[in-house]
């Protein structure tokens, strides 16, 4: 800054001048105070319910208490739910890879309307609400009168009408296509700006295009794949939406275990227990993908 | 320049190449095209649902009617939770930019010993699943004897909502030439001249992607708004996960084809803002400073 416009400021006191400085963190101040009393305080006391008996809105007793986590974790209920979580989001997430990389390749090629139209394709999903497009889902997958169902019926491809709804696969389907947006972003990021020459290269030592597509396109990528892999992972761990209105009534999942004890059966102690196995196994998962994602970056940079 | 291929007789690939190469096209093709349909046709066949006369859904609609849209639009408690939703989105994107773009300002301008500390906090509410934000702004809420209320609501969506307003901030802020507000500075104006006549007139288009995005987000949002929400004066999303469960009356269709056509709305506005490829572009480098 030049000595002129410091010395019009020198008349402010010592700490307006600060703050208008601009150098400091006092501008992130007033969000940083917020998330300690919106976020901070919260969490904190959600953890802290799963360690107390509540009696009728009142909380029990003056001790922390294990009891309620050991007895949540000796529950095989519990176990399984967290085994449907694990391999509905893990199905689901790879199905998104699969889905979304050749979209994410093919914009990248695009120039013009075209990739326009990807584009709002693949963003359209992310700003419309998840409930409409599970709604979606219902009209597609539902019933007698689904529209698949409805579809096959008049081709003649089947004689009953199949269960679609209330089955994993429902709620894969449902899932994959909501979380699809989250897959995608980071991959177009990274295909749109990627040095094109190293194909030329690969092209030109005699390559065939597939060969050049993933010993070339693919490792360039693979810190946008596991950023991807990561955040629909977790998206998909944790929505309890979908299983609720794709799965039907009796199918749960332990994210729908968490709501039905906090709104439904308003056993809030089982609830914090639930929400906080949920929140630290997904953190666990989380971690893991995050982990083999920059073990395999070094290692194909090693080896290419 | 003309020696850089070493065998211009031969051409591209081997012949077994060629025919891995055609596989691997047609399966390309057939992945792309069922990710595109899968993509856009649900949203297509509720529109074309939505103008179903009779009282059930069927595909193709066996007619064409309003009538649902009407039916939307006479439904009190459903228009009472569109103005609940709009005036909670409001509050909801007005305080995600007041806090949001002062912090921003400090994650990309400042210098101070944990700057790559405090960027992680203030996006770690991204982290954090909707339904966890609810929940634990329900239960302390309980705790300070806080009722679930849309003010509540308003608080957890801010929570929920705050990073996106840093991220897409902060990645317009790192674009910025510095050099513009020294000269700013050396032709004599002050910080908030500076920051007035030439700083914020280069953020406005994102600081407009920025409340557009978070009014979309928080209008939408249920994950958050089940656990938080008035029981009374119930916001749009909630309302509408009630009707769902228990009903599939092409009215629910009729409501979410007017949504699809606010979000192809904010879309425009993100589009003619800040790109819409830019969206994708800060979620991975969240620290890109």
């Amino acid at each position: 800054m030049s000595d002129y416009a410091a010395h019009r400021q020198s008349g402010l006191p010592v700490f307006v001048r600060r703050v208008l400085h601009g150098g400091g963190f006092w501008p992130a101040l007033p969000a940083i105070v917020f998330l300690v009393i919106f976020l901070v305080l919260p969490m904190v006391t959600l953890l802290a319910f799963g360690f107390v008996t509540i009696e009728r809105g009142r909380i029990v007793g003056e001790t922390l208490t294990l009891q309620h986590l050991q007895s949540a974790l000796q529950d095989t209920l519990i176990w399984r739910l967290t085994w449907r979580s694990f391999y509905v989001a893990v199905i689901s997430t790879v199905l998104s890879l699969i889905l979304a990389y050749p979209v994410a390749y093919l914009f990248s090629q695009t120039k013009g309307i075209w990739r326009m139209l990807i584009l709002v394709a693949v963003i359209s999903p992310l700003l419309t609400s998840a409930l409409v497009r599970a709604y979606a889902w219902l009209v597609i997958l539902g019933g007698r009168r689904g529209l698949l169902n409805q579809t096959l019926l008049n081709l003649g491809l089947i004689d009953q009408p199949l269960r679609l709804l209330n089955t994993d696969w429902a709620v894969i389907i449902g899932m994959t296509q909501i979380h699809l947006p989250f897959m995608f972003l980071p991959l177009l990021a990274v295909l749109s700006g990627r040095d094109r020459r190293l194909e030329e290269a690969s092209r030109n030592l005699g390559a065939g295009q597939v060969r050049t597509f993933f010993s070339v396109v693919v490792p360039m990528s693979i810190p946008a794949i596991f950023a991807g892999l990561a955040l629909v992972f977790a998206v998909s761990y944790t929505n309890f939406i979908v299983p609720q209105l794709l799965g039907g009534g009796s199918y749960a999942t332990l994210a729908v275990q968490v709501y039905e004890q906090t709104v439904v059966v308003l056993d809030w102690t089982r609830g914090a227990v639930l929400a906080t196995i949920l929140l630290s196994s997904c953190f666990v998962f989380v971690y893991l993908i995050v982990a083999a994602g920059s073990r395999f970056s070094r290692w194909t940079e090693r080896t290419s | 320049m003309t020696t850089v291929r070493s065998s211009p007789s031969t051409p591209g690939p081997a012949p077994s190449a060629r025919l891995v190469d055609g596989i691997g096209m047609a399966a390309f093709v057939l992945i792309t095209g069922f990710s595109l349909l899968l993509l856009v046709a649900p949203s297509l066949i509720v529109i074309a649902v939505s103008f179903e006369p009779r009282a059930y859904i069927s595909f193709p609609p066996s007619g064409f009617s309003l009538k649902w849209y009407q039916s939307v639009f006479e439904n009190r408690q459903l228009m009472d939770s569109v103005q609940v939703s709009l005036t909670v989105s409001f509050w909801v994107a007005l305080l995600c930019l007041a806090l949001g773009v002062p912090a921003a300002f400090a994650s990309v301008r400042g210098t101070f010993p944990a700057k790559s500390g405090l960027n992680a906090f203030l996006l770690a509410p991204q982290m954090m699943p909707g339904m966890v934000i609810g929940i634990a702004t329900l239960f302390f809420g309980a705790y300070v004897a806080f009722r679930a209320s849309n003010t509540m609501l308003i608080l957890a969506l801010s929570v929920f909502c705050l990073p996106f307003v840093i991220r897409i901030t902060m990645a317009r802020l790192a674009d910025l030439d510095p050099r513009l507000d020294e000269a700013s500075a050396n032709l004599g104006a002050g910080k908030i001249e500076t920051f007035v006549r030439v700083t914020l007139p280069q953020l406005g288009p994102a600081l407009l992607a920025a409340a557009a995005f978070t009014f979309i987000e928080a209008f939408d949002n249920v994950t958050v708004a089940l656990f938080t929400s008035d029981v009374r004066g119930r916001p749009l999303p909630v309302e509408l996960y009630y009707l769902v469960q228990n009903d599939s009356t092409p009215a629910i269709a009729a409501i979410s084809s007017i949504e699809i056509g606010l979000s192809f709305l904010v879309m425009l506005v993100l589009a003619r803002t800040v790109g819409l490829e830019r969206l994708g572009s800060p979620s991975i480098k969240p620290d890109k400073t």
